[in-house]
């Protein structure tokens, strides 16, 4: 250790000392680490220290940098990482320059961690260093030039790098696909919270809380996707936070072209997101760059048409040359969507609707009233941990399987005859904790459907601004729980059914002037627990169904005879057969005649029912009826001969022997049942399903009413055995008509699961 | 399982040379790729589903899992045999629509494990119908038997992955 380097190694040790004394969240430390390692910095650094020492003091100065920046995160374990660093840097000294290459790895793994990326080539000026863009880079020394820590530059989002292209060819982050995929993950979570607190913050654009609530998730997504090396994202997410700073530094007013702006960067992000996701399942060759030009360019314009061009913006400036001179910050935007053409074909749209409503106040017409501001971040109490879907699914599955055994343990002829009070004690412990495990394991999968909703209030805003309508929503019981696996499957439905009520439902604001109404529309969703069920609603205050012409419309399809009496409720819900649409004109909203019968598919599929009512001219109610959960079923059990089959109870309206009075038939062949005044076809289940029964007249036996799609049937079976809640399997493979899927019976033999609909549908012809 | 297209550059037979599971029906020595074997097990009681071929016999418990179980000798046309304490099923995994699932196929009784050499499989004999032999990799001819070799996917694939008319 040549004495020449002791100053060197006094610095780096002063440095090792003061990492030790930070504290997250004191500033004032990194304050003078910064002061240390400027002197370490190439130009100002003693001429024996090192070259690559050098380099290494650059990076990290750069990381301090970005910690007083508040781009990286102040945390204990970020500050171990930095001092991990140091004392690289002094095994680099000690090695007299000559660190190797598990150092410099070390190093620039320890800078990663952090959130500040780094190649080890770049430390040693080998080839593979990138871009020169920094300052460091006009030093003279070839090493030097090559030195230039690409990422204080690009990484600290600074828009553009000079030297960079404004695309990148290669995908190279695809380096850690695990962290890939966690970021991936977040953030989708990160921008639908953007998106929710922006369409909040419309409701109350002064409130600064809010607006931190938007700035925070871009700030997290620029810092994440500047560590994983995506640079698109990264600097859209970085100019979209610089506006945003400048609307918290009261620079200048969140008005509606700020809210639009990041509204489509959301939107953008999203698909880049979504881009990223699909390399990274489906490989590099998937790769699609964004152009993000167009949102930089207006983004600069927003802020720059209001104070001048912040110097941070200036990189950008080159490119917004190109683009036609305009300062008005409302003229600014649907130019953006022009240019931006692939990634948010709905802007342009969005913000020539909006031109025409003056104030920010009174367009925003989507309001989520009745919800708590504060309520998104501080609902959640206690830790969390975020678990894998099909690990929770293969928890249910067990769980499920042992309440099972358990049973069949219990049910044992031997077992069952043992008299030890212990062993009957013991036994009632052990169905008390297999219950609550059971209970447990289906909590875990529930979730509030708030994220749906939510989704909601964004729709229903572009909805209502496309149109021209006002339109406020209200939610309700945004809080109750349903099945995690449920949850993708409702919102398409959903979706068409807000679609529905803002497109069909509520008038333009003159024409419910005319009637009456308030120029604004009202839709309410909400949701809530009935029974066994989860009941969503949507209710709007609009035209209501035209039960005349829905009428009109299935004489004319053929769907009903012209002599038939239906009553309204009957006719309303005629609009979910197939090829129903009632809208005279067709929008690019809803109205092509592929309506409401998706809806009601989807609803069944997850075993659950959809129905209206509407008043002609008062508006309509959607009722959507849905299990809790997909994995349980509530059922009858019931026997056909030696089989024995699961009849959902949700279906069943009750159950009889039937009087020779009441039976009847009509050519021999179809038989009825009288059953409170109405005539029920009987389906024979032996007959159906091809098996031996006890017995073959239906007086002799027991039939089940059960009701389905506003059919009723008399189901014929040999015995009613009970009433169980059955894990839902399926049948491996066997996809078959008039079974909904299999269950393991107390006995351990496989008991079916009818699908009512699959019964009766064969029936029909 | 790249079975279907290891069938087709038949004539080498060295891609079908493997550890094969033999069991019998009837008269008749079979083999299926030890790869897709999960496990075997005693016949056991059958729950029946409606609207199925005949040769499918129905779903079986599987320690929690239910599965659907096929009777080869009907999926092959053969006569029907009483199941006895000889019977058993073989659990294989085939690859399904989205998902890997397993299947169980009623065998008479089940032989042993045998490496077959690539130079013992001929390709299987044209027998009129295509159907017939489409279900076939190979003939292995070992120690003087013949063993027929099945394409477990296409066995099971064609009888029951397929949705069930009414």
């Amino acid at each position: 250790m040549a004495a020449g380097h002791k100053p060197l190694s006094e610095l780096l040790d002063e440095m090792a000392l003061k990492i030790l004394m930070i504290e997250p969240g004191d500033l004032s430390i990194v304050g003078e680490l910064l002061d240390l390692i400027e002197k370490l910095l190439p130009g100002r650094a003693a001429a024996d220290t090192p070259m690559v020492v050098q380099h290494m003091a650059a990076a990290f100065k750069g990381a301090l940098e970005k910690f007083i920046m508040g781009e990286l995160a102040d945390s204990a374990e970020n500050y171990d990482l930095l001092g991990q660093c140091i004392t690289e840097m002094q095994e680099s000294v000690r090695k007299e320059g000559q660190p190797g290459e598990k150092i410099l790895g070390q190093f620039c793994d320890n800078m990663k961690k952090i959130g500040f990326f780094l190649e080890p080539s770049t430390l040693l000026g080998g080839q593979g260093a990138t871009a020169a863009g920094t300052g460091e880079a006009e030093h003279d020394t070839p090493v030097e030039k090559e030195c230039a820590v690409v990422s204080p530059r690009v990484d600290a989002g600074q828009a553009p790098a000079s030297g960079l292209p404004s695309q990148e060819a290669i995908p190279d982050f695809l380096q850690d696909t695990d962290l890939l995929a966690g970021f991936i993950e977040e953030a989708f979570e990160h921008l639908e919270s953007i998106e929710v607190n922006v369409l909040e913050l419309e409701q109350s654009p002064d409130d600064m809380e809010i607006i931190n609530n938007i700035f925070r998730p871009f700030h997290t997504i620029k810092g994440v996707s500047g560590f994983l090396n995506l640079k698109t994202i990264n600097r859209l997410a970085h100019a979209t936070e610089n506006l945003l700073d400048d609307v918290r530094n009261g620079k200048r007013a969140m008005d509606s072209a700020v809210i639009d702006i990041v509204l489509t960067v959301g939107d953008a992000l999203k698909s880049m997101v979504e881009d990223i996701k699909n390399v990274l399942q489906h490989g590099p060759a998937n790769y699609k760059d964004t152009d993000i030009s167009g949102f930089l360019a207006s983004i600069t314009q927003l802020q720059e048409g209001d104070n001048g061009a912040p110097p941070a913006e200036s990189v950008v400036a080159p490119e917004l040359e190109a683009l036609p001179e305009v300062v008005e910050s409302e003229e600014a935007e649907p130019q953006a969507g022009e240019e931006a053409e692939p990634v948010a074909p709905a802007r342009s749209a969005i913000a020539k609707a909006a031109r025409p409503v003056a104030s920010p106040r009174a367009e925003a017409t989507a309001s989520p009233s009745g919800r708590p501001a504060a309520d998104s971040g501080q609902k959640k109490i206690g830790a969390s941990i975020k678990v894998d879907v099909e690990k929770l699914d293969a928890l249910v599955n067990a769980v499920g399987e042992l309440v099972i055994m358990q049973s069949l343990v219990r049910q044992n002829r031997l077992v069952s005859r043992i008299a030890d009070p212990k062993l009957t004690k013991d036994f009632s412990q052990l169905t008390r904790i297999t219950s609550e495990l059971q209970r447990t394991a289906m909590s875990m999968r529930m979730v509030p459907i708030k994220q749906t909703f939510d989704k909601m209030i964004r729709l229903v805003r572009d909805l209502s601004k496309k149109s021209g309508k006002k339109v406020d929503l209200i939610m309700e019981g945004a809080d109750t729980e349903i099945d995690r696996n449920m949850v993708d499957s409702i919102y398409d439905p959903l979706v068409h059914m807000m679609r529905n009520s803002v497109d069909h439902g509520i008038s333009p604001p003159a024409d419910r002037e005319k009637v009456g109404k308030p120029e604004t529309g009202t839709v309410f969703l909400r949701a809530y627990q009935k029974g066994g069920s989860m009941m969503i609603e949507i209710e709007d205050d609009g035209e209501g169904l035209n039960t005349q012409k829905i009428r009109k419309k299935a004489i004319e399809r053929g769907l009903i005879g012209e002599s038939e009496n239906l009553s309204d409720f009957e006719l309303n819900n005629l609009i979910f057969l197939p090829g129903f649409s009632t809208a005279d004109k067709i929008t690019d909203v809803s109205g092509r005649g592929v309506g409401m019968d998706v809806v009601k598919k989807a609803v069944e599929k997850l075993r659950g029912k959809v129905e209206v009512q509407s008043q002609s001219g008062k508006g309509s109610l959607f009722m959507i009826r849905l299990p809790l959960t997909l994995a349980i079923i509530d059922g009858i059990i019931v026997r056909v001969g030696s089989e024995r089959y699961i009849i959902p109870t949700i279906a069943i309206q009750e159950s009889m022997h039937p009087e020779r009075q009441n039976y009847s038939t009509v050519h021999g062949r179809g038989e009825n049942l009288m059953v409170r005044g109405e005539l029920v076809p009987i389906i024979r289940l032996y007959e159906k399903f091809g098996v031996e029964s006890t017995y073959t007249d239906p007086c002799d036996a027991i039939v089940v009413v059960v009701e389905n799609e506003g059919r009723r049937r008399a189901l014929m079976v040999d015995e009613l055995l009970g009433k169980e809640e059955v894990v839902i399997k399926n049948l491996g493979g066997l996809d078959v008509p008039g079974v909904a899927g299999g269950t393991i019976l107390g006995d351990g033999r496989v008991g079916l699961i009818l699908d009512l609909a699959g019964v009766m549908a064969n029936t029909a012809d | 399982m790249e079975a279907a297209s290891v069938a087709q550059n038949l004539g080498q037979g060295a891609e079908l040379a493997g550890k094969y599971l033999t069991f019998s029906l009837g008269n008749e020595d079979y083999g299926v790729g030890i790869l897709s074997v999960r496990e075997i097990i005693g016949v056991m009681e059958i729950t029946a589903v409606p609207h199925t071929p005949s040769y499918i016999k129905g779903v079986i418990n599987l320690r929690g899992k239910v599965i659907p179980v096929l009777d080869l000798r009907l999926k092959f046309n053969m006569n029907h045999k009483e199941y006895d304490e000889r019977t058993c099923i073989i659990v294989v995994e085939v690859q399904g629509q989205t998902a890997p699932v397993q299947v169980g196929m009623v065998v008479d009784s089940v032989a042993e494990v045998l490496n077959i050499a690539a130079g013992e499989i001929e390709p299987p004999p044209s027998l009129g119908s295509s159907s017939e032999t489409e279900n076939i990799l190979g003939m292995a001819k070992v120690k003087g038997e013949v063993k027929i070799l099945l394409d477990v996917d296409r066995v099971v694939g064609e009888g029951l992955l397929q949705q069930f008319a009414a």
